[in-house]
């Protein structure tokens, strides 16, 4: 079996791919928004319900490749049912995992770890960063339906220390 | 099918075996991720022989200097070196004394030179008024289609799409019913890179032409097999690149009728272009210098004329007849497997085979086929507008050269079916 095989598209990211959870739409979303990767055509939108600083429920749609569907759909049974600050935490390791600036903390990640392999493979970072990008686009905008958006466009969050 | 078969019709007038040929392209013989390099991205730019590189290398160890301007010695052989690279190219894409040639850095300078030229003003005039028509194909590549929708922006000219139908394909009733009295540009593809489709462009370009249209054909994805004769064209300008016929990269060439031509705005005005100037005017060379401004990649253009002469010591035919077997191996390997749908499925005069996998993205397919050394493109090929239109996203596209082989098509086909049961 060859690297890329064993790396990128280990059983329970293939899983995710074929069977992605929370895939579909939320009757009526407090917060919302698109994400694409213009050159490889991934196009996301993800749909949050959040009551009281938690993510009451997460629906996430679009068309986009396996990593970026996988990604997607672990992100959404990750961050179910959670406080909102801990779903930005979890996106700011994934992200510094994703470009390189931090080793993955795998108690941490659980499934999502299963992803790690993606960030020696520079071109396909954005695909698994997609899905945390329209996460955090939604969560920080006031209005449903904001402009889409493009991961690594925006500047880096500030570095952060390790625990 | 051994290789050797579809290679024999190349061992008679050049006289080159296919390992000879593929010598000559040291960058094949590498190893990626372990497997042997399959080099299957010929259409985003193709690979550069040893005589290439070494006429490049002659100019730049024995001949340079820059061009035009010096009374030296080295800088009449640059001049002579340069000009000849000229005529070598002239003779290759079939200019007559009616047509010139203005080298350029590709195919999107010598489109935008072409598009924006038309726009601008030029000798106290613009071609293009508002309210005239300019008529691009759907299949087209953004560098045949962005620069015509500025263009018609500055001119206040209107942009009209000819779509090609549900399978891809453009029809000349439907260019008729476009054409009106206003028409003054059509803009062509002769062949389109996103799927390999090659339109009947003489007969499209015949017929704006017989209604006084100025025309123009991108030939990038014609020049290294099925290579179009100006000479037989009705076309005022025909656009090409070096790096997509065996030649160097930053290299190109637009050639017209050279009543055309005139008609065009430069776009880099400055030195070498000029005949005289003062602090407040200039006056401007004659074509093909007006086109030309600035120090050209003149070892570049060297290349690629080598490039042209290569081709035709292969043999045109020979190339056309090896390339179009490696596509229609391809197609017929790549539609037996479950759930792939080959883009253009009649295009048998083409070198790219572009298909999309149900359930399978292409960014997946791309990235699992270079693990196994295979080097394919994935996306929209800059033709997004082609792909929604025939209701597809992004595609994965190989494309073939005359150093491919049946082996590669195989490893290729064999290649796709392991990503089906990687991912289905």
């Amino acid at each position: 079996m060859s690297t890329a095989e064993t790396d990128l598209y280990q059983e329970v990211v293939v899983e995710h791919k074929r069977t992605p959870r929370n895939f579909g739409h939320l009757a009526a979303p407090t917060h919302q928004a698109r994400g694409t990767n213009p050159q490889c055509g991934d196009d996301l939108r993800v749909e949050l319900d959040i009551q009281q600083g938690q993510v009451h429920d997460i629906r996430f749609n679009g068309q986009g490749c396996a990593i970026c569907i996988a990604s997607a759909s672990m992100m959404s049974e990750a961050v179910k049912g959670h406080p909102v600050a801990d779903a930005e935490k979890l996106q700011q390791h994934f992200r510094a995992v994703m470009t390189g600036q931090s080793e993955p903390d795998a108690a941490y990640l659980g499934k999502l770890i299963s992803l790690a392999g993606v960030r020696r493979y520079p071109s396909r970072i954005k695909c698994a960063l997609l899905g945390w990008h329209a996460l955090m686009h939604a969560l920080h905008e006031a209005e449903p339906d904001a402009a889409p958006t493009t991961p690594l466009a925006n500047p880096s969050p500030p570095a952060q220390a390790q625990p | 099918m051994g290789d050797m078969h579809l290679f024999h019709h190349l061992t008679q007038p050049a006289g080159q075996t296919a390992s000879d040929v593929r010598a000559q392209f040291p960058v094949l013989a590498q190893r990626v991720h372990g497997a042997a390099l399959a080099y299957l991205d010929n259409a985003a730019t193709t690979q550069v022989p040893l005589p290439v590189l070494e006429a490049m290398r002659r100019f730049e160890t024995h001949d340079r200097a820059n061009i035009h301007r010096g009374v030296h010695t080295l800088s009449q052989r640059a001049t002579d070196a340069f000009e000849k690279a000229r005529s070598d190219l002239r003779r290759f894409i079939g200019a007559g004394a009616e047509h010139e040639l203005v080298l350029t850095s590709g195919t999107t300078e010598a489109l935008n030179l072409v598009a924006n030229g038309l726009s601008s003003a030029h000798a106290g005039q613009v071609f293009l008024q508002p309210g005239d028509e300019i008529i691009v194909s759907g299949l087209e590549h953004h560098a045949n289609l962005v620069p015509w929708q500025q263009a018609a922006r500055r001119s206040g000219a209107v942009l009209r799409i000819l779509l090609p139908d549900a399978q891809g394909q453009l029809h000349t009733e439907d260019l008729a019913q476009l054409l009106t009295p206003r028409t003054r540009v059509f803009a062509l593809t002769a062949c389109s890179n996103a799927t390999g489709e090659t339109p009947p462009y003489a007969e499209l370009l015949a017929m704006a032409a017989k209604a006084g249209v100025l025309t123009v054909l991108d030939a990038a994805q014609a020049v290294a097999h099925a290579i179009p004769n100006l000479s037989t064209l009705p076309c005022d300008f025909l656009a090409f690149s070096g790096h997509k016929m065996y030649g160097p990269m930053g290299t190109g060439a637009l050639v017209g009728r050279r009543s055309a031509l005139e008609r065009l705005a430069p776009l880099r005005y400055g030195g070498d272009m000029v005949e005289w100037v003062t602090y407040a005017d200039a006056g401007f060379a004659a074509l093909p210098s007006r086109l030309e401004g600035g120090t050209p990649n003149v070892a570049g253009a060297v290349g690629m004329a080598a490039a042209a002469n290569w081709i035709d010591q292969i043999g045109r035919d020979a190339i056309d007849a090896h390339v179009e077997a490696l596509r229609a191996q391809a197609a017929a390997g790549l539609a037996a497997l479950d759930g792939v749908t080959v883009l253009a499925p009649h295009s048998t005069h083409s070198a790219i085979v572009s298909f999309v996998v149900r359930g399978v993205h292409p960014h997946d397919i791309g990235t699992l086929l270079d693990e196994q050394g295979i080097a394919v493109r994935t996306g929209h090929h800059c033709a997004q507008p082609l792909l929604e239109h025939l209701g597809l996203g992004p595609t994965t596209r190989a494309s073939f050269a005359i150093y491919n082989t049946p082996q590669e098509v195989e490893r290729l086909i064999a290649g796709v079916a392991r990503v089906l049961e990687v991912l289905r």
